[in-house]
């Protein structure tokens, strides 16, 4: 079986309100180009609000849709606060490594 | 002496992040761990996105004053707009604990708001729009 594609994404810095947007823009892009297996290295991310969480949501939506997937590595141990305090740790896969993201899609 | 820390912004996504900027340094001046401190940008970071999305539709010439102080072991911060009125009761609480087909993708903001603070009260006037008090206890 031919490997899947992995697109990668880094957002940096805050995902709030403003910086889900164009997260939000980019992501949209990538699935219309058919790129449906999609991973989110939030290492360079600092904060995450329900803007940033509403705009990962949709777009794991859209991919598992499309037979693809979204998921995520590298948070910050607030970010990882965020994910389980709102339950959207158990609504994406999320990993520690990058490495260990990259090979669950095989 | 009780020191007071005040910004006025426009209704802009773009000012959020110069908003949690301002709380951290009141936050820190008066006493709170980087804990707390972070608890309380992210209400006010979520109330502020509020006011711009609901108070004011996304227009841009909206204003937004933001008050902080410590009363005693109470970190006390006010957000005041003059939009139109924002009812905390029309918001559904998320359910945290459903599938993701079933998430409802609404009143995230509203329910970390409540996580952050130890109180958080909204009033509305007529002649003076929607002003949100949240409390955090210092120790």
């Amino acid at each position: 079986m031919a490997q899947k594609e992995i697109t990668v994404l880094t957002p940096q810095g805050r995902l709030d309100a403003a910086g889900a947007r164009p997260l939000e823009a980019e992501l949209k892009q990538y699935m219309a180009a058919g790129k449906i297996h999609l991973l989110i290295d939030l290492a360079g991310t600092r904060y995450i609000s329900s803007n940033g969480l509403r705009a990962l949501l949709a777009a794991q939506k859209q991919a598992k849709e499309r037979g693809g997937a979204l998921k995520l590595c590298c948070l910050s141990p607030r970010l990882v606060e965020i994910f389980e305090m709102s339950g959207f740790d158990r609504v994406f896969e999320i990993f520690d490594k990058r490495e260990q993201a990259e090979e669950s899609f095989e | 002496m009780v020191q007071k820390f005040s910004l006025t912004v426009d209704s802009q996504l773009e000012h959020l992040s110069e908003i949690a900027d301002f709380v951290e340094l009141a936050a820190r001046e008066s006493g709170l761990d980087d804990n707390k401190i972070y608890e309380v940008q992210m209400a006010v970071d979520e109330a502020c996105a509020n006011v711009i999305e609901h108070a004011y539709h996304g227009r841009k010439d909206g204003t937004i004053d933001i008050g902080c102080e410590r009363r005693g072991k109470e970190f006390v911060v006010t957000i005041q707009d003059f939009g139109e009125r924002f009812d905390p009761k029309k918001v559904a609480r998320p359910r945290t604990r459903d599938p993701l087909s079933k998430r409802n993708i609404g009143g995230l903001g509203l329910f970390f708001m409540h996580k952050m603070m130890d109180k958080v009260h909204f009033e509305f006037s007529p002649g003076s729009g929607n002003r949100l008090t949240m409390i955090k206890k210092i120790k």
